[in-house]
């Protein structure tokens, strides 16, 4: 870890107003900062900042700063959400973890995170050994010659199927960017990640009122059960009337380099009956564009089994 | 029965391990590991670090810390740090930072700026295979080849092609680390010319014995103590790198010194279990017979050839009768971290692919599993006359089917929703062993009496176990018994290791319990005693006569003016090993389901039956088996290193290394059957540390064939071994 | 940086730089030692705390950041009286080598108190490597049991 100045802002225009790196649960940054992946030398701690709140008046309003174990609990949260949440870390991490900190979170790319190995988003340009090396983890969706590490978070993938917006508060004012216009893929500029500009904070995420979304579900498959990333995930919400898939919300982590959409999928599921045949057919649409490395081929039908295997246990009523 | 004596201090804080010790003036050291797999360093730019604020010391092959190689009898040489610039593995210990604070020596170690010579590094051992070298002779003296066959048979693949039934197969297992919860550390003190060392390690007089012999000190003057060892699993059995370092720079620095290895360090500058190759072929007659069984392992190991992990000679050579077995070890040196004993040596990851392979003939045969064991069943070693000196393992099986509903398993497994379910089993066996020890016997004036021995409880339960069978030998309540280890200073214990802790031990408390006693009565017999010239014998922790009259040892120590007296008593393998073979024995079940979509495996039931002679404290013999079951599900699923070509260890954390949670782990019923093995030692006890582990992976994936139909002959299975598009 | 901290319900003043983990601190610094560093990286749980009474990992939190009272493993006694769910780990025969018992203990307090629905999920940041997790849940059943017929 290098020397660092902290102090802690009292006020948004405070934390604003002085150049920083944001601190708020620390899961990420100060995890980082030890491993000097991370050098900031200002850390601004904005734990006390008027950031939090859980408003399920219309739709569904976090502050940015509510921890994931108290937005998991909600009662007013959409099952997607709070599954993904509580499939996400360890409770400990959950309680600490902010939901601001969750979505701008860093990938967990083994050489991202070691300082001795090139890694472009890192030090661009330096190489990215995971095209030949340990790639099993790493992503076959949105990818580029430069950087194939996936985006880490579940939340944020059930947030993009929700079509959920992020409000960011800067020095010259506010604006509200939808998520999935967010998060950049990472072309050959992965060390850009996201759409948040300098000195701007994430101030409360917005999940637009989808009533149907009750039915909703986040599958996530690991190699262990529990305190792990995925895989593979799959987010899916449906809305099914008399027997047909009105409307249907699918998305995907842990094969992407960013949350992944699957608007083909959702597609090829409205209208439809909700059976088997269904589900199969829309989930070949999942991986249109794949590009498997050397040691995660297995991903490309690993998605297509984790959509079906999320659209069987949201309709396992109507099925039955 | 009785709880584990030092859970009070665990589970409120109060158990200081190793790096819970704060001397005052204490400083802080952090290691510097190799960046390359295979070279030598050039040059190591200090200057920055030296500038860096709090630093006091900076040690590398170019300014060293002097250390001389020890040696001990059960790990041989010990490699110690900074002597030479070559380097044969990346993550090499390369350089020791030692600073006012933690933070301090950390920040300033990663400012070390490193050149090397680099040379290609050798770290496939799939590539290695070709340029395999015979393995050196196993623990007990056999050759890396071992042939038996049948009078009239020329060669095993004659047996082989003359067997009605054959099964033929190729099974790999991936390199492990230990992975225990506390990462090596050491807090090394200097006073008066004596050094005292804080630091989790399975047997304190051996690893005293080492850092003497590293630092050119006599043994008289270090001083080991570790009464909490935050787990070893073979991992603690050689002096690690912080220790050796903590205490040279103590010396050199002249004051306490704290160092602990980060927990990505631990996974390359401790020890490993070896990745291992093992090509099996079994030949049978129609029922079942085994005719001829063929083993071939090769084996990872470090340059330095320390270590071979010898999978058939740990299984394939004693496991099942058969009149023709050819078995052999090779190694594949590589530029890999060292290797070394962990739970189980050679017969984990062996019987991993000789019990898989038992299971495919099963299924070749159309034969059930367990019929198929019984009829293999061995009275003695293929080739050896010494007979097995009490072996239960068709009760095992037995008890088992019954409680784990064997008979309900059908070919082709069941269905449960989405969830395809499996049953599988394996057999366990593990040797039966005993290391040198010696333990001291007090009794006290307050009538209490100590057990005492230099050796570890690293979470085997052997604290309470000393108390148990002190307090059995004294003929006393063990309340009154104060067990003490974890302490060079006591009587050598040796090596908590090898499931030998309970035996060892154990006898050699019953050595020492009767020879304080006859020393008691002599002196109650004494002129001047309350005793004087009458007849005395010694029972429930009294002395008495003939005349009715009796007074406790305690009463008999005061009158006699003495505060205590003590008697150390020894034991080591004797004689019994000419007389029969040894070993303990178990049979495992497991029920696994395979999700149907996504392939994940996860563990339902487990049961492990186990014949390990007499069970000295059943709780905590039952944990340790619960234990060892649990690591085989974690071979059979979740852990495995994965060596870049580089060298570079692709998953050396605790997010990447994966070991079980709590939530893949479902109830396990641990079972015994009881028959002490007093032809073995006196305690009848024969130890549970490692045979836990042994099958558990084969049973997984035996039970995994049974649910989905595909054969997964490498572990740990992963979804994508089981994704058939 | 001066800081201070309730610990176990005892105001310490320390001087750290802003780098300091409460881990550390508690540890290095104020000779609490229950808390343990098994991965310093947020991966093992063995540094559970709770702050606000809230398990946390003390390892990715800063102490120049905590606010709240700080409880460590050593701060749940009264007296020679065990907490119910130490005495439960010592019952059940929930520990061996024992050294990731002070954050499995932390993290099976906050189960009891939220009575979780899924214990196993609940104890799964807490990594044991001596694998005594049937007997951990067993603690916790051990406790909420004894709530129950109260």
């Amino acid at each position: 870890m290098r020397p660092f100045e902290l102090t802690a802002p009292e006020t948004v225009d405070a934390a604003l107003a002085s150049p920083g790196t944001f601190l708020a649960g620390g899961t990420t940054l100060v995890d980082l900062m030890k491993l000097d992946v991370l050098t900031p030398e200002r850390v601004l701690d904005i734990n006390t900042l008027p950031l939090q709140g859980i408003d399920t008046t219309d739709g569904l309003r976090i502050g940015a700063l509510e921890r994931m174990s108290d937005v998991a609990a909600h009662p007013g949260t959409y099952p997607v959400i709070s599954r993904a949440l509580l499939l996400s870390a360890s409770q400990q991490l959950r309680n600490m973890a902010s939901i601001g900190g969750n979505l701008m979170q860093r990938t967990r790319c083994g050489y991202f995170r070691d300082v001795s190995v090139p890694c472009n988003r890192r030090e661009p340009g330096s190489g990215c050994p995971a095209l030949t090396g340990a790639n099993r983890m790493h992503a076959v969706l949105g990818t580029s010659e430069s950087c194939v590490a996936t985006h880490a978070s579940d939340l944020a993938v059930a947030l993009v199927a929700l079509d959920a917006r992020v409000r960011l508060v800067g020095s010259d004012g506010e604006r509200t960017v939808a998520l999935a216009d967010f998060y950049r893929m990472p072309a050959d500029t992965p060390e850009v990640e996201t759409d948040l500009r300098q000195g701007e904070l994430i101030s409360e995420v917005l999940v637009p009122r989808l009533d149907w979304a009750s039915r909703s579900t986040y599958v996530k498959v690991r190699d262990r059960q529990s305190y792990e990333f995925a895989l593979c995930s799959a987010a899916v919400a449906l809305d099914v009337q008399d027997s047909r898939i009105v409307d249907a919300r699918v998305a995907a982590g842990g094969v992407a380099t960013v949350p992944w959409r699957l608007p083909s999928v959702e597609q090829a599921l409205r209208g439809a009956p909700p059976t088997q045949e269904t589900f199969e057919a829309a989930a070949a649409l999942a991986t249109e564009g794949a590009r498997p490395l050397s040691g995660n081929g297995f991903k490309a039908p690993l998605l297509r089994r984790t959509i079906i295997r999320a659209l069987r246990e949201v309709t396992e009523e109507d099925r039955a | 029965m009785t709880a584990r004596l030092d859970s009070p201090l665990k589970v409120t804080g109060r158990a200081r391990y190793g790096s819970d010790h704060n001397p005052p003036g204490m400083v802080f050291g952090y290691v510097v590991l190799s960046t390359v797999a295979h070279g030598e360093v050039t040059a190591m730019d200090v200057t920055a670090v030296r500038d860096a604020p709090g630093v006091l010391a900076v040690y590398t092959p170019f300014e060293s810390l002097e250390l001389h190689t020890p040696h001990n009898p059960i790990m041989g040489a010990t490699w110690v740090p900074l002597q030479d610039t070559d380097v044969a593995y990346r993550g090499q210990p390369i350089g020791f930072v030692v600073a006012e604070t933690f933070e301090q020596a950390r920040d300033a170690a990663s400012l070390v700026e490193v050149s090397y010579r680099e040379r290609t590094p050798l770290t496939s051992l799939e590539d290695g295979l070709a340029a395999a070298e015979d393995a050196p002779p196993s623990m007990d003296g056999s050759p890396h080849t071992v042939t038996v066959l049948a009078s009239g048979v020329e060669s095993i693949e004659d047996a082989l092609a003359a067997s009605p039934v054959v099964v033929e197969a190729t099974y790999t297992t991936a390199p492990q680390n230990h992975a225990a919860m506390e990462p090596h550390s050491a807090v090394a003190v200097w006073e008066s010319g004596t050094l005292t060392v804080y630091s989790g390690n399975q047997g304190s007089d051996l690893q005293a014995a080492s850092l003497a012999q590293a630092l050119a000190e006599p043994l008289s003057a270090v001083h080991a103590v570790n009464p909490f060892v935050g787990g070893a699993f073979g991992g603690k059995g050689a002096t690690s790198v912080p220790a050796f370092l903590a205490a040279a720079a103590a010396r050199d620095l002249g004051r306490p010194v704290k160092a602990a290895l980060t927990r990505e360090q631990v996974f390359t500058a401790t020890g490993t279990r070896a990745a291992t190759v093992q090509r099996l072929a079994l030949g049978a007659e129609k029922d079942g017979t085994l005719v001829a069984l063929r083993h071939d392992s090769w084996s990872s190991t470090p340059m330095s050839r320390a270590f071979i992990e010898q999978t058939s000679h740990s299984t394939s050579r004693e496991w099942y009768t058969t009149p023709n077995m050819v078995i052999s070890q090779k190694m594949v040196p590589l530029n890999i971290p060292p290797t070394t004993f962990m739970r189980a040596p050679g017969e984990a990851p062996g019987s991993f692919a000789l019990e898989s392979a038992i299971d495919e003939l099963a299924v070749e045969l159309g034969m059930d599993p367990i019929e198929l064991r019984r009829r293999n069943s061995s009275l003695a070693p293929p080739g050896k006359d010494l007979q097995w000196s009490s072996k239960h393992l068709d009760e095992c099986f037995g008890i088992g089917a019954e409680r784990f509903g064997w008979s309900q398993r059908s070919e082709g497994g069941r269905v449960d929703g989405d969830w395809l379910v499996g049953l599988g089993t394996a057999t366990a066996m593990f040797p039966a062993l005993r290391f040198p020890a010696s333990v001291r016997v007090t009794l006290n004036a307050d009538d209490t009496a100590e057990v005492a021995t230099s050796g570890a409880d690293p979470g085997t339960g052997l604290l309470s176990v000393l108390s148990l069978i002190g307090a059995d030998s004294l003929d006393i309540a063990p309340e009154r018994v104060t067990p003490r280890l974890g302490d060079s200073a006591l009587p050598s214990g040796g090596m908590s290791g090898g499931s030998t802790a309970t035996a060892s031990a154990g006898s050699a408390i019953m050595v020492a319990a009767p020879e304080v006693i006859d020393e008691l009565l002599t002196l109650a017999a004494a002129p001047g005693a309350p005793f004087e010239g009458a007849e005395v014998s010694y029972a429930d922790g009294r002395v008495l006569a003939t005349d009715g009259r009796s007074l406790t040892f305690g009463e008999v120590l005061r009158a006699v003016d003495r505060s205590s007296i003590a008697a150390v008593g020894s034991s080591a393998p004797g004689e019994e090993m000419s007389k029969h073979s040894f070993s303990s024995f178990g049979a495992q079940f497991c029920e696994v389901r395979v999700h149907r979509w996504t392939r994940e495996v996860r563990v339902s039931r487990m049961l492990g039956v186990f014949d390990a002679g007499r069970i000295i404290n059943e709780q905590p013999a039952r944990s340790q088996l619960m234990g060892g079951m649990i690591w085989g599900v974690s071979a059979a699923l979740h852990e495995g290193m994965e060596i870049e070509a580089d060298g570079r260890l692709a998953n050396g954390d605790f997010a990447s290394y994966l070991i079980p949670v709590n939530a893949d782990i479902p109830d396990v019923d641990v079972q015994f059957v009881q028959y002490p093995d007093t032809l073995h030692n006196p305690v009848g006890a024969r130890g549970v540390g490692e045979i836990g582990i042994v099958g558990v992976a084969a049973a997984i994936a035996n039970a995994v064939f049974n649910a989905t139909g595909t054969r997964v002959r490498n572990i740990p299975i992963a979804i994508e071994d089981l994704l058939d598009e | 940086m001066d800081i201070s901290l309730q610990i176990n319900g005892k105001s310490e003043r320390l001087s750290v730089e802003p780098g300091v983990t409460l881990l550390d601190a508690l540890r290095e610094r104020l000779d609490v030692t229950g808390p343990k560093k098994g991965c310093d990286r947020g991966q093992c749980g063995a540094c559970t705390v709770h702050v606000g009474g809230r398990p946390v990992l003390a390892c990715l939190t800063l102490a120049a950041t905590v606010r709240e009272p700080v409880t460590t493993v050593e701060g749940l006694a009264s007296g020679d009286d065990l907490h119910p769910v130490q005495q439960a780990f010592v019952d059940q025969d929930a520990l061996q080598c024992g050294f990731c018992t002070s954050g499995q203990i932390m993290s099976a307090v906050a189960a009891v108190e939220q009575d979780v629905p899924d214990v196993r999920e609940f104890m799964s940041g807490n990594l044991c490597r001596c694998s005594a997790y049937p007997n951990i849940v067993a603690a916790v059943d051990q406790v909420r049991g004894a709530d129950a017929s109260v």
